[in-house]
């Protein structure tokens, strides 16, 4: 007598070849995809130095002087050097920056997009506050942006 | 009657697929490694608000990272794979030379919000002394709106 056992029916998914297949997925599109990086860059000229001289520019720059008067990102203040009054932070710096541009809607400016704009931040001045009125004169649309080297702060801003 | 003995069994690993993962790992990981991007230090970037900066390119370039420490003061500067004290930086001025000289076309540089303008302007003034004057990349956080 033969004896037949009947053999148990195995259900089972076979996961080695799923698995395979999604890696494969996985890295073919992680090599395709170009990844966004998240930081953004101000572009800034530097000058060759000359002479052991800091900053040589053509024309009368316009200087805006910034010191921090606190931790938080609006904790500064800023100073415009000349006769130009007071600004009391990024986006009255921004506005005016703009009314002073010389362009087709505002023809009585003063400064031209190329005019230089020096940013200089005090010795203690936060770099974020550096770069808050670097962005400010940027989004003026202004060209030749520069951070100059750091004053004092009893030299310019009382 | 007729009588079967069971068959002897041998327990064999299958080691096709298991090398088959494996391998698919590997290269998993050797993807990865090549995407992070291995010159950028840790640090809070400052983000100002509404920024006017432009996203920042792959391409060749050197990255510049001033590691901060407490109080607005820097530990050290960071460049690839050269540590270079805060004092010393005509050692700066050297690396970025040589990666300038190798193809690396701009220079980016990172610094903690809180770094304190006058450390960050003595990297800058380094920077300058390359003498092809380079355009320098002043790196913000872009994740800010």
């Amino acid at each position: 007598m033969i004896i037949k056992r009947r053999k148990k029916s195995s259900m089972g998914l076979n996961l080695t070849s799923m698995i395979d297949v999604v890696f494969l997925l996985l890295i073919y599109f992680m090599v395709a995809t170009e990844f966004k990086i998240a930081e953004e860059s101000f572009p800034m000229d530097l000058p060759a130095p000359k002479n052991g001289q800091s900053h040589m520019l053509d024309n009368e720059p316009l200087v805006i002087h910034v010191d921090s008067s606190g931790e938080g990102p609006h904790d500064l203040r800023i100073q415009l050097e000349g006769p130009w009054g007071k600004i009391e932070n990024t986006r009255a710096l921004t506005k005016f920056l703009r009314m002073s541009k010389i362009d087709e809607f505002h023809v009585t400016g003063y400064f031209l997009q190329t005019h230089p704009v020096l940013v200089t931040p005090t010795e203690n001045a936060r770099w974020e506050h550096a770069l808050a009125v670097y962005n400010a004169a940027a989004l003026a649309q202004y060209t030749n942006i520069t951070l100059a080297e750091p004053v004092t702060k009893l030299d310019v801003l009382q | 009657m007729e009588w079967r003995g069971k068959p002897s069994s041998s327990i064999n690993a299958n080691l096709t697929p298991m090398i088959d993962v494996t391998f698919l790992l590997i290269v998993f990981f050797v993807v990865v490694s090549q995407i992070v991007d291995r010159d950028a230090v840790s640090m809070d970037l400052p983000s100002p608000e509404n920024a006017a900066a432009s996203v920042a390119e792959m391409q060749e370039r050197v990255v510049v990272n001033i590691v901060p420490s407490d109080g607005g003061a820097v530990q050290r500067v960071v460049v690839g794979r050269h540590e270079i004290s805060i004092d010393s930086l005509d050692e700066l001025t050297a690396i970025v030379k040589t990666r300038l000289q190798g193809g690396a076309s701009e220079v980016y540089l990172r610094a903690d919000r809180a770094t304190r303008y006058m450390v960050i302007h003595k990297a800058i003034e380094a920077i300058r002394k390359v003498g092809t004057t380079p355009r320098l990349q002043l790196v913000i956080d872009g994740d800010n709106e």
